[in-house]
């Protein structure tokens, strides 16, 4: 009762809140500058890369064998089971390979919402999701890619990424 | 040696030139402070470089790109490395802010009554900043001009404007006009949201107004005296009678300053009282259709009056002039007055530096709170209004009372 009393009329929470704000900011004014020990959360990103989870989904791309062989099989799973249709494969033959071989494979960018289904559900690990976040483009076409030709090229990361990094692991 | 009429007129007019300026420039330094101390909190950096690139394309990182801005860019990210001088970066973000509130194209609604919209936000601003003719920053003369001084030799530059001797009265009564400057312009955006706001803010505002003129009576019947230079000098350094006297007016002093602050912090309709432009009810309050210059009225007297607001806290409940808040300066004197060292005995005398010094902390604490306490509810408010502070104050106006009987 009297404590009860006391609180409504001090009011003690607005003390442990000050309190503790007041905290955070004693200690990032004291280490608001780049030393090696830093509070706040802040990476100040053009200037610094910052590190990425390595669950990170960025951009599709291709990933090639020790042989410098495409690894995709062309078993349409990933096109299938593409909840917006970015990915369109055209099978096809190449001698000297068992399996068939995708003659093309086009990845619409723009559509795409990064759900990694379409790495899930390939079973050869032959495309993943790289560390690649910097995806704006002045035009259409520079989200549009492919194997080859006139597009991106899937195994390759796009032009404009300056800061962040395309990894194959 | 009194001055002229003439000189008299040459010296006010300087001394309206320095306050304005003092105050002018210390608004946006605000709203930079503003941006920081909320970022650091929130375990943020705040603004750390200017966007944009003036004079120059900008292309690449933004501290390289061969621009204005860039090379501005660069110094602060130097300055990132030096620990203190790191809370400056981003600081030329205020005149970008300014220039960027300049520059903007001033709508005025097509059903608004024009004439009211236009002159609201003046009327706001001229109400905040007439109050800085009754604030003294130093309770004498800040300095002399030297005798050679051409025209205005040896005359004294007051660190006041006027000595009033109603000054409390003209503070409280000018500060309430700064209301009509919100209710009218609300009203004069012919809008909904505007309109809720005002009427919010009205309401809060006559509300709060009860318990910040009866805290403040405090310090008038304690010193028994209106005048701004003798109530702050005497609720510093007055010696009561006997202790008990001086213990209870520490203590109502101390509390008193909470309570004060509260009201100040509705009355100024700062977070956790900002219901007049509460964002997630009512876009953004009274100011909704205001854009441009106008916005920056409004933006610019809020400043200021929380400008006023620290100031009359730091004068009357924090010791004003002197070191010591609270009546402590006294029992600081009866220690240090008589002392050999020079700034013990320095501590003792009456400086605008204690007085900006208090200022400036107490223009912290308002950022402090606004980024602590989430906003009232109104009901919440107005219970906290009626049911404790009028209350609160009531009580301290009686032992006030009583203690200026007992001494
Ligand atoms: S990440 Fe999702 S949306 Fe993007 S290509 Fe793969 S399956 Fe389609
Ligand atoms: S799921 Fe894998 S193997 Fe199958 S088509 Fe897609 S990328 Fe090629």
């Amino acid at each position: 009762m009297t404590s009860s009393l006391l609180r409504t009329l001090i009011p003690f929470d607005i003390y442990g809140g000050m309190k503790l704000t007041g905290k955070y900011f004693g200690k990032v004014l004291r280490q608001a500058n780049r030393g090696a020990k830093r509070t706040h959360i802040v990476v100040e990103y053009p200037e610094v890369p910052t590190t990425l989870m390595p669950r990170f989904r960025g951009r599709l791309q291709m990933i090639k064998d020790e042989q410098g062989e495409v690894k995709c099989v062309c078993c349409l799973a990933c096109e299938k089971i593409c909840p917006t249709q970015v990915i369109t494969i055209e099978k096809g033959k190449k001698e000297g390979r068992k399996t068939p071989f995708p003659v093309r494979y086009d990845f619409e960018m723009e559509r795409c919402i990064f759900c990694e289904f379409c790495v899930e559900s390939c079973g050869f690990d032959s495309i993943i999701l790289n560390h690649q976040f910097e995806l704006a483009a002045y035009d259409r076409e520079d989200f549009s890619h492919a194997m080859e030709g006139g597009f991106q090229n899937m195994f390759d990361t796009t032009p404009v990424g300056h800061y962040s990094v395309a990894s194959d692991d | 040696m009194t001055p002229t009429l003439f000189q008299y007129l040459t010296i006010s007019l300087l001394q309206i030139i320095v306050i304005l300026g003092f105050v002018m420039t210390l608004v946006p330094l605000l709203t930079f402070a503003e941006r920081k101390v909320i970022a650091y909190v929130q375990v943020r950096l705040g603004a750390t470089r200017v966007a944009g690139g003036l004079w120059g394309a900008q292309r690449g990182r933004t501290h390289q790109s061969r621009t204005l801005t860039g090379g501005l860019n660069g110094l602060m990210w130097f300055l990132g490395r030096v620990p203190v001088f790191s809370i400056l970066r981003g600081l030329p973000m205020f005149i970008a802010d300014a220039l960027k509130l300049l520059t903007k194209e001033d709508i005025v609604p097509t059903d608004a009554d024009k004439a009211v919209f236009v002159l609201s936000p003046a009327l706001a601003m001229v109400a905040a900043f007439t109050v800085f003719a009754a604030i003294s920053f130093a309770p004498g003369a800040l300095f002399y001009f030297p005798a050679k001084f051409p025209f205005l030799g040896g005359l004294p530059f007051n660190g006041f404007l006027t000595d009033l001797n109603v000054g409390l009265l003209f503070i409280l009564g000018v500060a309430s006009v700064g209301v009509y400057g919100i209710v009218l312009g609300a009203w004069a955006s012919n809008s909904k949201y505007p309109l809720l706001g005002g009427l919010r803010s009205a309401a809060q505002i006559v509300s709060y107004e009860v318990p910040l003129t009866l805290s403040l009576l405090v310090p008038v019947v304690l010193t028994g005296s209106l005048n701004f230079n003798e109530m702050s000098t005497r609720m510093a350094v007055d010696v009561p009678a006997n202790g008990l006297v001086g213990i209870g007016r520490t203590l109502l002093m101390f509390v008193g300053f909470f309570v004060y602050t509260t009201c100040g912090f509705a009355e100024t309709n700062r977070t956790p009282f900002d219901l007049a432009e509460a964002e997630n009810e009512l876009v953004a309050g009274f100011h909704t259709e205001y854009s441009g210059m106008k916005f920056s009225f409004y933006f610019l007297s809020e400043y200021a009056s929380m400008i006023t607001v620290s100031a009359l806290a730091a004068a009357f409940f924090l010791g004003g002039h002197y070191l010591m808040p609270f009546g402590l300066q006294h029992v600081w004197n009866h220690f240090f007055q008589h002392s050999s060292n020079a700034f013990l005995a320095w501590t003792c005398m009456p400086s605008i530096l204690w007085f900006l010094l208090k200022i400036f902390f107490l223009l912290f604490c308002f950022l402090w709170v606004r980024a602590t306490v989430p906003r009232y509810r109104y009901d919440q408010l107005m219970n906290v209004g009626w049911k404790f502070l009028i209350p609160y104050t009531l009580v301290m106006f009686v032992i006030a009372a009583l203690l200026r009987y007992a001494a």
